[in-house]
């Protein structure tokens, strides 16, 4: 009549106790070889430049949101495509269509804003352009 | 009664208004000549439109009984639309039209005005389905609908260091609420696996997976203590309210913590009603606690401030704490409609002399007078009429009989006192006579006190004036006026239950 939770506890222990001691078996083994390529951070092979706090380009976060636009679309309008000619045979035409048009008629009003707002026409950083021309 | 047969989904009119409204704004953004060219007065004049329009419908549903004697339902039982749906209606819609009117004047020099107008119209319409929805889901999505324009709305004065820091906090805190909404309404489904607000109160099991189902109580109250600046959720309330373009500070104030009350009375007398949760977690003692501790902490800041306009966000606290008291004194004894009735009321009535009183603020703001009482001195000589009015906010909202305010407070304490908890009314009056102490502050300020500075006022903008003397007048009149919608508030209370 042994608690069950035993063995949830020793399972616990087993786990924290294998990795601490195959860290201090090997920090106790292993020769000590200091090198600075060891604590360069890792891109790829490249050599790193600079640091990581780099300031990206609002616009990355336009074409993102965008892009969400035509995603929730796709995922919504691949379904209604397949039931399309079985729903149009069930409820009619109207039932069927109408409320997929109105759904991509008020996606296409936020598209318009948008694109008549120069949400997608892509202004150049005039710093990236001053360091590309020195 | 009908005398028009309409389709059922034009019971949720009120809301497609909204949003076609948004959607236009839109379209008259993207069709302009030049950009940030369109005149403010037809935006103005479309979002008055669209405003009253909403108003309208809810009290045309209202007078018609529609969806009061049994609620409709929509779209399978997600949304319905009843008597409490149209009441929040009418208070959003109402401060929305306020709102509206007084942007004209409050923002008529900054650009991307359009936007401004369909981000209000967007959580406007999310805030006006809070009150139809009827499952977890469509609870968060509304409640997504209504915060994230909210967000971008406090931020709109992209140039004031002010504003941008209150549209930050706001959202990180507003994430952060969201999140922990969510996660409690995960909760739920796994402790009755259902979503539906009756299903899950059918499937409520106190013996099965209490924890699960209580931790699951608790966030879900604490995503909407957030909406509603309750204490410990309401810290983000005095930066957002005083960073923020003061309209957008009094529509969040009003029509967005009517919204999430709305949502709390929903979620609390439909999936957790306390007799079938109490043995789980009793949610009475936990917004008793609430409540006295909001109420206390939110006027005891309030008078501390220097700032006008953070005062009455703080004020703003204190109030919530008072409409808590309507979920807090839901005990067996209580006479029920009577108690969520008064706190419909208080919200109604709060919606126009809280509006009011932030409007006035904007009116300070946009003759630059300044932001704390000593630069209010002597401003009611420059500005009679609208001096009147603050005055009647200022006393309405403390509890004076010179506006509503009194009466949904008599009526919201006196049925505290119904309910067996003559101890939480008692502190919401000690709180209340506090409350009149930094409001008089105000009304010495600008009646008594000799001009500290010159005022250079040379222009009294209409739509800020005109807003501003109709929440006055309606804040008057609901004073004669109190029996004909406490009618109705009431009996969409008692709807509810």
């Amino acid at each position: 009549m042994s608690n069950p939770w035993i063995a949830i506890g020793a399972l616990a222990l087993v786990g924290v106790l294998i990795p601490l001691g195959m860290m201090s078996v090997s920090a106790l083994l292993r020769p000590s070889v200091p090198e600075d390529s060891k604590r360069a951070s890792y891109e790829s092979g490249e050599v790193p430049t600079g640091n990581t706090r780099i300031r990206f380009n609002i616009q990355y976060y336009m074409v993102a949101l965008l892009f969400v636009v035509f995603d929730i679309e796709t995922v919504l309008i691949f379904p209604w495509t397949v039931i399309y000619g079985d729903a149009v045979d069930a409820v009619g035409l109207g039932p069927a269509l109408l409320p997929m048009v109105a759904f991509i008629g008020i996606l296409a009003v936020g598209l318009a804003w948008a694109w008549r707002n120069g949400a997608v026409r892509w202004i150049r950083s005039p710093r990236a352009q001053q360091e590309l021309t020195e | 009664m009908a005398a028009i047969e309409l389709p059922t989904w034009a019971a949720l009119a009120p809301a497609l208004i909204l949003a076609a409204t948004a959607l236009v704004l839109f379209l008259i953004d993207s069709i302009e000549s030049e950009p940030d060219t369109t005149s403010p007065v037809l935006l103005t004049a479309v979002g008055l439109a669209g405003a009253l329009g909403a108003l309208a419908f809810n009290v045309w549903y209202l007078i018609a009984d529609t969806g009061q004697n049994a609620p409709i339902e929509l779209f399978g039982g997600q949304l319905m639309v009843d008597g409490m749906t149209l009441v929040l209606g009418t208070i959003v819609a109402s401060v929305l039209a306020l709102v509206v009117l007084a942007s004209y004047d409050y923002i008529a020099d900054d650009p991307y005005q359009a936007e401004y107008f369909s981000l209000l119209f967007l959580a406007a319409t999310g805030m006006t389905l809070l009150g139809s929805v009827d499952s977890f889901v469509t609870a968060f999505l509304a409640l997504e609908l209504s915060s994230l324009p909210s967000y971008a709305l406090v931020a709109y004065l992209k140039d004031n260091q002010g504003s941008v820091e209150a549209g930050l906090k706001y959202f990180l805190i507003g994430a952060l609420s969201s999140a922990i909404f969510a996660y409690g309404i995960s909760l739920i489904y796994g402790a009755t696996g259902s979503l539906q607000f009756d299903a899950v109160a059918a499937a409520v099991d106190p013996t099965a997976l209490p924890g699960i189902l209580g931790v699951g109580i608790v966030m879900v109250a604490g995503g909407v203590a957030f909406k509603t600046a309750i204490v410990p959720f309401h810290f983000w309330a005095p930066e957002a309210y005083e960073g923020a373009p003061t309209p957008i500070s009094a529509f969040l104030s009003s029509a967005s913590k009517a919204a999430g009350f709305i949502l709390a009375f929903r979620i609390f007398t439909t999936a957790f009603p306390i007799e079938a949760v109490a043995t789980t977690i009793d949610w009475l003692v936990l917004f008793q606690a609430l409540a006295v501790v909001t109420m206390v902490l939110g006027n005891f800041a309030a008078a501390t401030q220097e700032s006008v306009k953070r005062m009455l966000a703080y004020s703003s606290i204190g109030h919530a704490g008072y409409v808590l008291i309507a979920l807090a004194a839901l005990t067996p004894t209580a006479n029920a409609d009577l108690v969520l009735g008064a706190g419909m009321l208080h919200l109604l009535v709060y919606g126009f002399m809280n509006t009011g009183a932030f409007l006035f603020v904007g009116l300070a703001e946009y003759w630059d007078v300044g932001r704390t009482f000593e630069d209010y001195n002597g401003l009611a000589q420059e500005a009679p009429i609208a001096s009147v009015a603050m005055t009647i906010f200022l006393f309405s909202l403390a509890g004076l009989p010179v506006g509503a305010g009194f009466l949904s407070k008599y009526v919201l304490f006196g049925a505290a006192v119904g309910a067996g908890l003559w101890w939480l009314a008692a502190v919401g009056a000690i709180a209340s006579a506090l409350s009149l102490f930094y409001y008089a502050r105000v009304v010495k300020a600008l009646w008594i006190e000799e001009p500290s500075q010159d005022f250079e006022i040379d222009t009294y903008p209409v739509g800020l004036y005109a807003a501003i003397i109709v929440a006055a007048v309606v804040t008057v009149l609901l004073l004669p006026g109190f029996g004909l919608v406490s009618e109705d508030a009431i009996a969409a209370a008692g709807a509810l239950l």
